[in-house]
């Protein structure tokens, strides 16, 4: 439990980060909140040469309004964006998958982009980040460019953040009018982390379902977007029925995971579940 | 507080408690209790302001001069031949003193028998996580580095991992030439009587130990009964989850050729004469300074220590142990599994004719010593005029099982009070009336045919009767109330205390036990009644295996039952020095004077008085007088006295996704007298949520290899706070025959009918029955699911 022996930088701005990632050949280990890293470098299952410190650099800090659209910075605690009163009213389903995440101690320290960055499918972040169709800011030594939420997550613990680029921002349409959001949990008992996340945005427009946004974590390798479930209850009248119907479709075609809590078979059970229990959240929300 | 009744504040004073010589051999008139000043009455524990704010000194935060770091390289196999051993490399690193293997220990030719006698493998592992070799460092960094670096040759064998298939044609053998004598704690947890069992029977591979109890003719009767129930369970294997893990400290000790080892220990006497028999040692050269126990439930009893006082004798520096996390769950001594095939009659009428179980447990690499409890505490909560009982103990490549806190009593009151909630609903009675109708008395049988002493479980059951819990239970869809019973069959240890007066007027107790559970809170109040000083005023002294006065070992809710009547007879043993002391400066007769407030004077004159402190300072100066003021106390408690509990859970079921949330809790327990009532009531909650622990949560999971998946608390899933509900205690006070006061055992018994009393609970709510510990959420759906498509 003690890490092998590292050195340790302190950037004081987004600009110097990159250059100390740049100047570490890929030998560098990029340290926000900590809470995925620390426990990895305690367990030896990271030994990298340097730490670069972000903890400091402001201009990755606090949440402010673009337009229509949310700018998070990556440093944003998850308790920050989790109390937001933009994030609770524009983009709710992230702000109830901070809310989600850990305990107090835990939100009042990790940070969203070091979540995002660390990729494990069984957090919280990444369902709300598909239906709210995120986009990822991230800055290399190249400059500065944009990942859709749909490209950001490419397998179990790896985004396409590259190992030169840091995670500078996270950006977040306001959802359309109409929309009702719900982000729902089953957590593992010892761990809290996700079993099955499921996230939905159902936008109701004269008593129809208009469009709806549903996406899991927990249950694959990867976060996705569950087309099937909505397709399913798009144009209906999102009632009992149809909601059920729809969350019949859930997990299709997923290979879901499987560990000593719950089987595949249980996962895909779970996201049925679930996404029966989001849609009827998220529909109610709208209403 | 839920306990009794009237008591009053007032009168204190020798005509309203007197204790004298004959009320500590027949049994103290608990009558009295009304008039006494401390005991009985809720009071924060000694320690319990220390360990919240931190200051308490825990073994780990202790620093010797020159005190090296060691950490142990475990088994990554579950069964292997031992090749070379490559230390050069974990050498070379800077600060790396030593890499020991089994041939560097003075233990290298001690027979390896148990998880406590396992220092280091010589020749072969029998489980993932033995510790093969150790790297000592003058940094815990390069104790970790160096660690990583000794490269060690394993020939893999066949492994035997699961208990139910290890008796099959394709397991290996896991003791071939037969298991060297058994030495496990276990059975220390209990007073069992064997006298009945081990009738010699044909033993299958891997199995080290067969119990097997017969009474009447269990085929005829459960022929002849009215309604049969038959099921069968499987529980998990789980560990004691204890906050602080595993850490001992050894220092060789020049003055006495041995060693001093600081180290959290539960059971000094035992582990100090264990570890100097491994180490061909006089027991006066291993001295033990137990610490603080920062959780224990059994399992801090010597597992570490042997293998870190081998360590420093062979390198002749002060050594530092302490596991990791994962490392406690490899390597130490989990509470063991077990599968039950159980089947019990009964007559129209409700009356229990026969008992026929078949039990197989898990004993890990080694003997468990478990199975004749299992035995008893399958067979014996019930008068069953037939019961065939047999026990089979099975060995596997697994971490040696080892005792928790009620050791095999949750899985057995699991396994048997399914059952019978079963049948009372196939014969449509009432469960706790049928429970009422059908559980022992005093003078019924035990499982092997010894008569119960005193049990107050009727007593428990008729007030949970009472209980708006249980009379006025009302259940809203998917909520279901379930109950369960136990018996903690308890045992007792000759034990001694020295109690004594300083000149500063502080009484002190030398207690050998050491405290796991508040027993100190509760003894420091009966020695504050008897010299009628704020416990406050009362210091208790332990931990040194070179002075403390034998007593009990803290295990099996034995500490407070065998040393109450020591520090009851310590302590009148200086109250009566103390009034001859002042009987000669007050000059009066000791018939006339009183100790009241922590002084005495003389019946009728208050103001001819002598505080305790002036009569010890006194004492302790005067050439000529009484000399130093201190007595010891003595008690060997003839008889165990059993310690009965009910509980009542009711839960909430999400049929969709199987997830069991306990609402609300009941424990009722008979504690024959509270000294500390605080203090109990800490042990019911405490034991209560682990009873919750066994029943929706905890369990350790191997695969085929043996290896371990479940290693850290991101899968072991121990209860948490939030996924505890309300526990209402409620203290019964039936007073034991033989203890003083009426004391009986309190730890154990609150851990053991809570998994039984949610299964019933969620039988209650669902119509289901959950024949598996824990019942997990997917183990809940798949049960309602298999049940739904047995009547769609």
């Amino acid at each position: 439990m003690v890490p092998t022996a590292f050195d340790y930088q302190r950037a004081s701005s987004v600009g110097e980060a990159v250059t100390l990632l740049a100047e570490s050949g890929g030998n560098a280990k990029i340290l926000a909140g900590g809470h995925s890293l620390i426990p990895t470098l305690k367990l030896r299952l990271a030994r990298p040469a340097t730490l670069i410190d972000i903890g400091r650099v402001d201009e990755l800090k606090g949440i402010s309004e673009d337009g229509d659209t949310i700018v998070i910075g990556a440093l944003a605690t998850h308790d920050e964006v989790a109390t937001s009163d933009v994030v609770q009213a524009k983009a709710p389903n992230v702000a109830a998958a901070a809310a989600a995440i850990g305990d107090l101690q835990v939100r009042n320290c990790g940070t969203i982009g070091g979540a995002l960055v660390h990729a494990d499918p069984a957090s919280d972040y990444p369902a709300a980040i598909l239906t709210d169709e995120a986009e990822m800011v991230v800055q290399g030594p190249g400059g500065s460019r944009t990942v859709s939420a749909a490209d950001f997550f490419v397998d179990i613990f790896a985004t396409a953040v590259q190992e030169d680029e840091l995670l500078t921002a996270v950006r977040v349409s306001a959802r359309a009018a109409g929309t009702g959001s719900a982000y729902l949990k089953f957590p593992n008992p010892a761990s809290g982390y996700a079993v099955v996340g499921c996230a939905a945005n159902v936008t109701m427009d004269g008593g129809k379902c208009a469009s709806a946004k549903v996406a899991f974590n927990g249950v694959a390798n990867v976060a996705f977007r569950d087309a099937g479930v909505e397709d399913a209850i798009t144009g209906t009248g999102a009632d009992a029925a149809a909601i059920a119907a729809a969350a019949e479709c859930a997990g299709n075609g997923q290979e879901c995971m499987s560990d000593t809590f719950a089987s595949a078979e249980f996962r895909a059970h779970l996201a049925k579940v679930y996404a029966g229990r989001a849609l009827a959240a998220a529909v109610a929300d709208a209403s | 507080m839920p306990c009794s009744s009237n008591r009053t504040m007032c009168s204190r004073g020798s005509e309203r408690y007197r204790i004298t010589t004959e009320s500590l051999t027949n049994g103290f008139n608990v009558n009295k209790s009304s008039g006494y000043t401390y005991i009985g009455k809720p009071r924060k524990s000694i320690e319990g302001g220390r360990k919240v704010t931190g200051s308490e000194p825990y073994t780990s935060d202790l620093a010797i001069a020159g005190m090296h770091h060691a950490r142990p390289v475990l088994s990554p196999y579950a069964h292997a031949g031992i090749g070379a051993v490559d230390k050069s490399e974990a050498l070379a690193v800077p600060g790396v003193t030593h890499v020991l293997t089994a041939a560097d220990l003075l233990t290298r030719d001690a027979v390896i028998k148990s998880r406590n006698t396992c220092t280091l493998a010589g020749d072969r592992v029998i489980f993932t996580g033995q510790p093969v070799a150790v790297v000592i460092a003058r940094s815990a960094e390069a104790a970790e580095t160096g660690a990583e670096l000794v490269h060690i040759e394993y020939d893999v064998r066949p492994v035997a991992a699961n208990f139910m298939t290890a008796s099959g044609p394709d397991a290996p053998e896991i003791w071939p030439d037969g298991l060297p004598g058994d030495q496990s704690i276990a059975d220390g947890h209990a007073t069992v009587d064997e006298k009945a069992a081990t009738k010699e029977v044909e033993k299958p591979k891997n199995v080290h130990h067969i119990h097997r109890h017969e009474r009447g003719d269990v085929e005829k009767a459960l022929a002849a009964a009215d309604v049969v129930v038959r099921r069968n369970y499987r529980t998990a294997r789980v560990h004691q989850g204890y906050l602080e893990p595993m850490v001992s400290i050894a220092v060789p000790d020049p003055m006495s050729s041995g060693v001093t080892i600081y180290l959290p220990c539960q059971t000094p006497v035992w582990t100090r004469d264990a570890i100097a028999e491994l180490l061909g040692f006089e027991k006066r050269q291993v001295r033990l300074v137990s610490m603080t126990v920062g959780g224990g439930f059994g399992s801090k009893n010597g597992i570490l220590d042997p293998l870190v006082a081998a360590c420093a004798l062979a390198t002749g520096r002060p050594v530092s142990m302490v596991l990791t996390r994962t490392e406690d769950f490899l390597t130490t001594t989990p509470s063991a599994g077990g599968g039950w095939d159980i089947e019990i009659g009964a007559a129209k009428s409700g009356a229990i004719t026969a008992l026929r179980a078949d039990i197989r447990s898990d004993a890990g690499a080694f003997a468990s010593g478990l199975g004749s409890l299992l035995a008893l505490l399958t067979g014996s909560y019930y008068k069953f005029p037939n019961l065939l009982v047999e026990v089979a103990e099975v060995n596997t490549n697994t971490p040696h099982c080892g005792p928790y806190r009620a050791p095999g009593a949750p899985q057995a009151a699991f396994a048997l009070e399914s059952t019978i909630d079963d049948l009372a609903r196939e014969l449509q009675i009432d469960p706790l009336e049928f429970r009422l109708q059908n559980c022992v008395e005093t003078g019924d049988l035990t499982v092997s045919d010894s008569p119960w002493s005193s049990v107050g479980l009727k007593t428990c059951l008729e007030r949970l009767r009472e209980h708006p819990a249980w009379r006025d239970r009302n259940c809203a869809a998917n909520e279901g109330v379930g109950i369960a019973i136990a018996i903690w069959p308890g045992g007792a240890c000759p034990s001694s205390t020295v109690c004594r007066v300083s000149g500063d007027g502080v009484v002190t107790v030398h207690i050998g036990s050491p405290d796991i559970s508040g027993t100190h809170s509760g003894l420091v109040l009966v020695a504050a009644e008897t010299l009628t000083v704020s416990p406050d005023q009362v210091e208790i002294v332990t931990g040194d295996s070179d002075t403390n006065p034998h007593s009990v070992d803290a295990a099996g809710s034995m500490v407070t039952y065998s040393l109450t009547g020591a520090v009851l007879e310590a302590a009148t043993g200086v109250k009566t020095k103390l009034l001859e002391a002042a009987a000669e400066k007050l000059e009066a007769h000791v018939d006339d004077l009183l100790l009241e407030n922590g002084a005495v004077h003389v019946n009728g004159v208050p103001d001819r008085r002598l505080t305790i402190a002036e009569l010890a300072a006194e004492a302790e100066t005067n050439a000529g007088g009484p000399g130093p003021i201190m007595a010891d106390g003595r008690a060997a408690v003839p008889i165990n006295a059993p310690a009965a509990t009910v509980q009542l859970v009711k839960v909430h079921v999400d049929r969709q996704t199987g997830e069991v949330t306990p609402l609300h809790m009941v424990a009722v327990q008979d504690v024959g007298k509270a000294l500390n009532p605080l203090m109990i009531e800490g042990q019911m909650h405490g034991g209560a949520v682990q009873g919750l622990g066994f029943a929706l949560h905890e369990r350790m999971v191997y695969d085929d290899d043996g290896q371990l998946i479940s290693a850290s608390f991101l899968d072991y899933d121990l209860p948490k706070a939030h996924q505890v509900p309300t526990i209402e205690t409620v203290i019964i006070e039936t007073p034991s025959p033989e203890g003083a006061l009426g004391v009986r055992g309190v730890g154990e018994p609150p851990i053991i009918p809570g998994a039984a009393a949610v299964g019933n609970a969620i039988r209650d709510a669902t119509g289901v029955r959950i024949n598996e510990l824990p019942m997990r959420p997917e183990v809940v759906w798949r049960a309602i699911e298999k049940d739904h498509g047995t009547h769609s």
